[in-house]
């Protein structure tokens, strides 16, 4: 069965584009525009890995985080940010991974793979 | 010095205490005439020059609420000083606190607010003098990341603590939920140490640790999850309480039962009690009202209003009764002919002619109708009231008879 990634995205462009490009590693992914979305998203139906944009208007990336954690607690949360304060915020702390944003895809693919098979080894 | 935020537990239930907490919780349940259990964890951080204090609330709060916003509105906010409290605010999920450890996780933007390099974690429910500097610098010393203070107990009452197991350094090298067979201090085969639930620890640390609880499978409780899965780990040790005890006498309750309550409350009626609420260097603070001073009235054969061995508070008038061996919070009244023994009363309550009450617990604004009699057949007592094991009636708030 293919695996499900939730993508955190409020920019359009780069929504469509981790679409595509996840699409195309063999994925299924939902995505959601702010984090409100993202947990309606949750309660619709669990996905297997949720990459996490940090700067997002409605509700931003670290309450998003904080609820994900409250809420689902197993899920991996991978915090893909061109905001270099992040960490500062204690609750960073709770992602698996830190990805910076960049239009190659390959760290976040190869981060999204590391966590999933840790998740199945565990 | 180092930045150290408290952070008080005060959700307790406390339902060993019921009916005493059928209205609040139990930091909030009156104790010793006009003090409320909070008030010496909260005079322990003033004492100890901590004055950055949160109390986490959650269930039947209000009375602790007001009783915090009129008594400890003490501090000066310009100089970063606070007596704070937060309820429960559900801003991670939609649940009561699940443990201990998930009530500070569930406030982790407080603590992001603060930023402290210390984070001392107390529990509202408990009865001690403690200066919590001494200990905040044995954390210091030894480097710790997380340092638990600990009281020597016998080792026949393990079944009801938290057990630390330490080294000769008293690294913590074990620790045990309320075991049968508990590990005993190094060189003492009868005593245990026993977790008081005060801890220290540097708030990264703690952070990170309450994160990763909090993504597991786990009760997210400090003393089952938090603290053994720092051991080995983290920098852990324990803290001797007889290094920080104020009282010197290693007075520390948890007066987590009816009896219990009883006792402790009583232990303040003896000639030296344990419990020292007159030391001028480490004054128990509360909230009163104000009230004329206590007063005792008649001086007729039969009809005399005397208190023996007793607290009297403000407000309070012996008004040709008697009262032996007990404890009156303010505003109480007892009338002529009327005799209270043994008995604890809390504010408001009103004891009429030729009424007697022994061995009771009446809880505020309770009105005993005259000619009344508690306490003495406890098989008609317990038809209305509480009775305990040993035999204390306790007359829930408000009640009408």
């Amino acid at each position: 069965m293919k695996k499900k990634i939730l993508v955190v995205e409020d920019e359009e462009g780069l929504r469509l584009l981790y679409e595509e490009e996840l699409e195309a590693e063999g994925y299924e992914v939902l995505s959601a525009r702010n984090g409100r979305e993202a947990i309606q998203r949750l309660e619709e139906g669990k996905p297997d890995l949720i990459v996490l944009d940090i700067v997002m208007p409605v509700m931003d990336g670290m309450e998003t985080l904080g609820r994900i954690v409250g809420k689902e607690r197993k899920i991996p949360i991978i915090l893909n940010t061109s905001y270099p304060g992040y960490r500062e915020d204690f609750m960073s702390w709770a992602a698996d991974a830190y990805v910076t944003k960049s239009a190659d895809l390959t760290e976040l693919k190869d981060t999204i793979k590391r966590l999933l098979e840790k998740k199945r080894a565990r | 010095m180092k930045k150290v935020l408290a952070m008080v537990l005060a959700g307790g239930r406390g339902e060993r205490l019921y009916p005493l907490t059928r209205d609040r919780a139990k930091p909030a349940v009156p104790f010793g005439a006009i003090y409320r259990i909070i008030d010496f964890t909260l005079s322990n951080c003033l004492n100890s020059d901590v004055r950055r204090i949160y109390a986490l609330t959650q269930y039947k709060s209000i009375s602790l609420h007001r009783h915090i916003q009129l008594g400890w509105n003490i501090l000066s906010a310009p100089l970063g000083e606070f007596v704070e409290v937060i309820p429960a605010q559900q801003r991670i999920n939609e649940h009561w606190y699940q443990g201990t450890a998930d009530a500070i996780f569930q406030n982790i933007y407080t603590l992001q607010q603060e930023r402290p390099d210390l984070i001392l974690i107390l529990s509202g429910d408990h009865i001690y003098k403690m200066d919590y500097q001494k200990m905040i610098s044995f954390h210091q010393e030894k480097n710790a990341d997380l340092t638990v203070a600990a009281i020597r107990m016998d080792r026949g009452l393990s079944k009801e603590f938290g057990v630390v197991e330490v080294d000769r350094d008293w690294r913590i090298i074990g620790f045990e939920e309320k075991p049968e067979e508990p590990k005993t201090i190094p060189g003492e085969p009868e005593g245990i140490l026993a977790s008081m639930g005060v801890y220290v620890f540097d708030t990264e640390i703690l952070v990170r640790r309450l994160i990763e609880d909090a993504r597991s499978d786990s009760t997210h409780d400090f003393g089952r999850d938090i603290i053994p899965s720092m051991i080995g780990r983290d920098q852990v040790f324990a803290f001797d309480f007889r290094h920080g005890d104020r009282g010197g006498v290693g007075y520390w309750r948890d007066v987590g039962t009816i009896d219990a309550y009883f006792e402790a409350n009583m232990d303040l009626v003896s000639v030296t009690p344990q419990l020292n609420l007159y030391d001028p260097q480490w004054p128990i603070l509360t909230y009163q009202s104000s009230y004329p001073p206590a007063k005792t009235v008649l001086e007729e054969e039969g009809r005399m209003g005397t208190a023996i061995n007793s607290i009297i508070s403000n407000g309070c008038i012996i008004s040709g009764g008697s009262v032996k061996r007990s404890i009156l919070s303010p505003k109480v009244i007892v009338h002529s002919y009327a005799e209270v023994e043994d008995s604890i009363l809390l504010e408001g309550v009103d004891i009429g002619r030729h009424a007697r009450v022994r061995k009771t617990i009446i809880d505020k604004d309770v009105q005993i109708p005259a000619g009344m009699k508690i306490g003495y057949d406890l098989d008609e007592d317990a038809k209305r009231f509480t009775v305990t094991g040993s035999g204390i009636v306790v007359v829930p708030r408000g009640m009408r008879l």
